[in-house]
């Protein structure tokens, strides 16, 4: 591609009370990109993505997104500068509205009906459900709905933990078909996934994680293709 | 990232309570004795003055207080904001038993006593079983601390109401009120600080410095945490209430005020915070600094209360462990880590 | 039925003194236990400016600002220790720092003014509702407690910002990931609950009156209603203060005073040991 580069992450480490969980890791996304970031659980993928949004606080290393640096800023303010983070756990405000979760993403500013009306072109279903209380609807939905929200500050940069935790392969699936539908909008998107072969399948590069430091990085297809990451993840002797 | 270590001097009981285990029997109760010596000797420098004396007595009561809420809070994390009520059904009860169904004071105080007891018995049971976070342990017991009070001020036929009650009966030395009456609370409060110790040294002791520190690690690796709690709010309120039933005697007059929130339970959070909760001395030190501020602070009595109030935020905001664990630490780092 | 209307305003009052305090503990997880000084705050200095001839309108307004100046600044201030803590800890700090604060006030007060109090005539004949005859000034502060709650519940549900202090209480780490700084507005928060503490002690003046002795009772009212309604929930407040309005007044009148104020907390214990989230909270 030889674009912009959107986000740089240089030797960084993090870690919860006195251990470390990540360390050394150095990665970036190019505009327009997806990059994956695979690994088996407890790896240290979240671990990541939280340090570089904010919500973990850095033991070293420098994050760099366009031309501010990240580090040491506060997760709502990293937020406000485009990066948009849909956490595994998705944090949605379960007691509110599709459509209140949906215009607090747009948060400071005026929800944008152009962009909600997106974003329901995107999930009809959101559509359907716009006054449902979030936490009566299905794992599948409440994906969608946190995507969604994650879209309406108009981010520059989609960071997604596991974004298939819990949901059925079809719908897996149909995540994926809308990531591949915002990516052919210009967004870049960073995703941290197990489930490789959907990941793979979908990114321009990956990096493997293992242990908290990166093993391996190159582009998806070569990665594919590589004996170690087949047989680790892809059950391929 | 945030803390979630309870805000009071609680784990430097841990490190005084190491030290103790490989220290000789005379060492680790040494404290006891020196703290029994030296105030078995003030009544000998004030005795002239009958309103010194009076004084001193309040002080030891307030250390006995203090004691009963070090066990319950300092070694069991259990916030019970109704010592006050507690020392109240001890006194009401020992003084309505005594009054109107002339029970003998031997037979009357450990009846209230035993009430006492089994009230903090059921609190801590409760709070155990519905698994109550501290602050709702807090709540209710504050609530039932109202609510004694509110029966008291109540109950006028039985209680006197708001003009309290007088002990119609003989209270023996304790009633007195002369150097016998303080040698009996000094001589309580002695064997609460003996118990203690006593209770810091053995399993219990280690059972509560386990579930201090890590509640579920600690119920996960066999200790029965709710037999522990519902120990330390038995012997701790029946300590409060034995005190309060003493203090009814003594005075031969009590009223609910005397055993409300304020009167009761913020001095002796305040005084066993000042001197580091969860230390064994810490009741005495500050029940003696406390004691000296109030007399100082008689003639602006309203300004007591804030007083308290502005240590009670210096404590917590910064000087958290208290008297004794710091000058602990000042004498070791003195004499260099000995 | 003259005593279930005087209960509804009675428990329009509680529900006005709670709802502030049940905001900031969902926002921020602490409690305040100075709420009730932050009430008397108001009450006194209305009374030291209506005494030195200034308009009613403007000495109330002064209060309740003046409130709602003091509890900014204790969140700028005191809490700031506490929310370096999480949890358990941080509510208990919160605890044993505000109850320091309340006696700090409270003996600066009682000391200084012990005799002052604030007193809002409503003058004029009593007006029929539902023909039961109820005093004007009972009338005024339910008229009060209801504009103003009101008010709030719209704020919060229709407006930007009122949106997004209900999404900090739903789930703070969402909100930040939507760009919204919870330490921002759980400061505004905690200023409104002094301004609405200060409303509370407005009200109750309009119905009796407001000394400097009264802020520990306040304080206690405001946390029985807040345990009854659920910690964190401004709908809760607003149940459990009508409900709790409507059996003190029942009490009152049919059983006694004392035995009243013991009803009320045994419904806090009650909800404690059977509920704790409360009537509409939150799950534990």
């Amino acid at each position: 591609m030889g674009s912009v580069t959107v986000l740089t992450v240089d030797d960084l480490a993090a870690g919860y009370g006195d251990s470390i969980a990540v360390s050394g890791v150095s990665l970036h996304v190019d505009e327009g990109e997806a990059v994956a970031v695979i690994g088996s659980n407890g790896a240290g993928k979240t671990t990541l993505l939280r340090a570089i949004c904010g919500l973990l606080p850095t033991r070293s290393g420098v994050v760099t997104y366009g031309g501010d640096r990240l580090t040491g800023t506060p997760a709502h303010r990293i937020a406000r500068l485009g990066v948009a983070y849909v956490p595994a756990e998705r944090h949605l405000f379960g007691g509110m509205s599709v459509r209140e979760n949906l215009e607090l993403g747009a948060y400071p500013d005026k929800p944008d009906t152009g962009r909600m009306d997106m974003v329901f072109e995107l999930f009809p279903r959101l559509a359907d459900r716009s006054a449902q209380h979030a936490n009566t609807m299905s794992g599948g939905e409440q994906q969608m709905l946190a995507v969604g929200r994650a879209l309406m500050s108009r981010p520059r940069l989609l960071i997604l933990d596991e974004p298939t935790t819990g949901l059925a392969p079809v719908l897996a699936e149909e995540a994926y078909a809308s990531l591949e539908v915002l990516r052919g909008e210009g967004l870049t998107v960073l995703v941290a996934e197990q489930q490789v072969p959907l990941a793979l399948g979908f990114a321009d590069r990956g990096y493997v994680i293992e242990d908290g430091s990166i093993q391996l990085e190159g582009p998806a297809s070569r990665l594919h293709g590589n004996p170690d990451v087949r047989r680790a993840y892809l059950g391929i002797a | 990232m945030a803390s979630t270590e309870l805000p009071v001097g609680t784990a430097d009981a841990s490190t005084e309570v190491a030290a103790v285990h490989h220290v000789p029997l005379w060492r680790a109760y040494l404290p006891v004795i020196g703290a029994a010596v030296v105030l078995a000797v003030v009544p000998l420098v004030i005795r002239d003055s009958r309103y010194l004396l009076g004084i001193a007595v309040l002080g030891l009561a307030y250390a006995g207080y203090g004691v009963g809420f070090n066990i319950i809070f300092g070694n069991s994390n259990q916030l019970f904001l109704c010592l006050g009520a507690l020392a109240g059904v001890g006194a009401y009860g020992t003084t309505i038993l005594g009054n109107e169904a002339e029970l003998p004071m031997l037979v009357a105080i450990p009846a209230s006593v035993l009430v006492a007891a089994l009230l903090g018995a059921a609190f801590s049971w409760v709070s155990v079983r519905r698994q109550l976070d501290v602050i709702f342990v807090g709540i209710i017991t504050l609530t039932f601390s109202l609510m004694f009070l509110n029966l008291l001020l109540g109950q006028r036929e039985l209680t006197g109401g708001e003009t309290g009650t007088v002990v119609l009966y003989d209270a023996g030395i304790v009633g007195a009120r002369g150097l016998g009456a303080y040698y009996v609370f000094l001589g309580v409060l002695v064997a609460y600080l003996a118990l203690h110790r006593w209770l810091q040294r053995s399993h219990v002791g280690w059972a509560f410095r386990a579930l201090r520190d890590d509640e579920l690690a600690a119920e996960l690796s066999g200790i029965d945490v709710a037999r522990y709690k519902v120990l330390a709010g038995v012997i701790g309120s029946a300590m409060v209430g034995l005190i309060g039933a003493l203090y009814a005697n003594y005075e031969g007059f009590i009223s609910p005020t005397t055993f409300e929130l304020g009167n009761v339970d913020v001095p002796v959070l305040v005084l066993v915070a000042f001197g580091g909760i969860g230390t064994l001395l810490a009741p005495v030190v500050g029940s003696t600094v406390f004691t000296v501020v109030d007399e100082v602070l008689r003639p602006f009595s309203q300004l007591r209360i804030t007083v308290y109030g502005v240590i009670l935020l210096a404590l917590f905001l910064g000087f958290r462990r208290g008297v004794i664990p710091t000058v602990n630490d000042l004498v070791r780092r003195l004499l260099g880590r000995g | 039925m003259a005593v279930v209307l005087d209960g509804i305003a009675y428990g329009l009052q509680l529900a006005l003194l709670a709802v502030g305090l049940t905001m900031i503990y969902g926002l921020g997880g602490v409690l305040n236990l100075a709420h009730g000084q932050f009430a008397v705050v108001t009450g006194i200095s209305a009374a030291l400016l209506l005494d030195r001839g200034l308009g009613l309108p403007a000495a109330l307004v002064i209060g309740v600002a003046l409130a709602a100046v003091l509890a900014l600044v204790t969140d700028a201030t005191l809490m700031r220790a506490v929310y370096r803590l999480a949890g358990e800890a941080r509510v208990l700090l919160s605890l044993l720092l505000t109850i320091g604060l309340a006696f700090v006030i409270d003996g600066l007060l009682i000391y200084n003014y012990p005799f002052t109090q604030l007193n809002v005539r409503v003058p004029g004949p009593a007006i029929p509702v539902l023909g039961v005859p109820m005093r004007r000034g009972s009338l005024a502060a339910s008229a009060l407690a209801l504009l103003a709650l009101v008010v709030l519940i719209a704020f919060l549900r229709y407006t930007r910002q009122g949106k997004a202090v209900r999404s900090i209480i739903e789930d703070e780490e969402g909100a930040r990931l939507c760009g919204i700084d919870p330490s921002r507005l759980r400061t505004a928060v905690f200023a409104l609950s002094g301004a609405l503490a200060g409303l509370a002690a407005v009200a109750k003046a309009m119905t009796s009156s407001i000394g400097a002795t009264e802020g520990t009772e306040l304080t206690i009212l405001a946390l029985i209603v807040t345990v009854v309604g659920g910690l964190g929930s401004v709908a809760g407040a607003l149940l459990a203060g009508l409900l709790l309005g409507i059996i003190y007044t029942l009490s009152q009148v049919y059983i006694g005073a004392y035995v009243t104020f013991i009803i009320l907390l045994l419904a806090a214990m009650v909800t404690i040991l059977i509920r704790p989230s409360g009537l509409l909270g939150h799950g534990a």
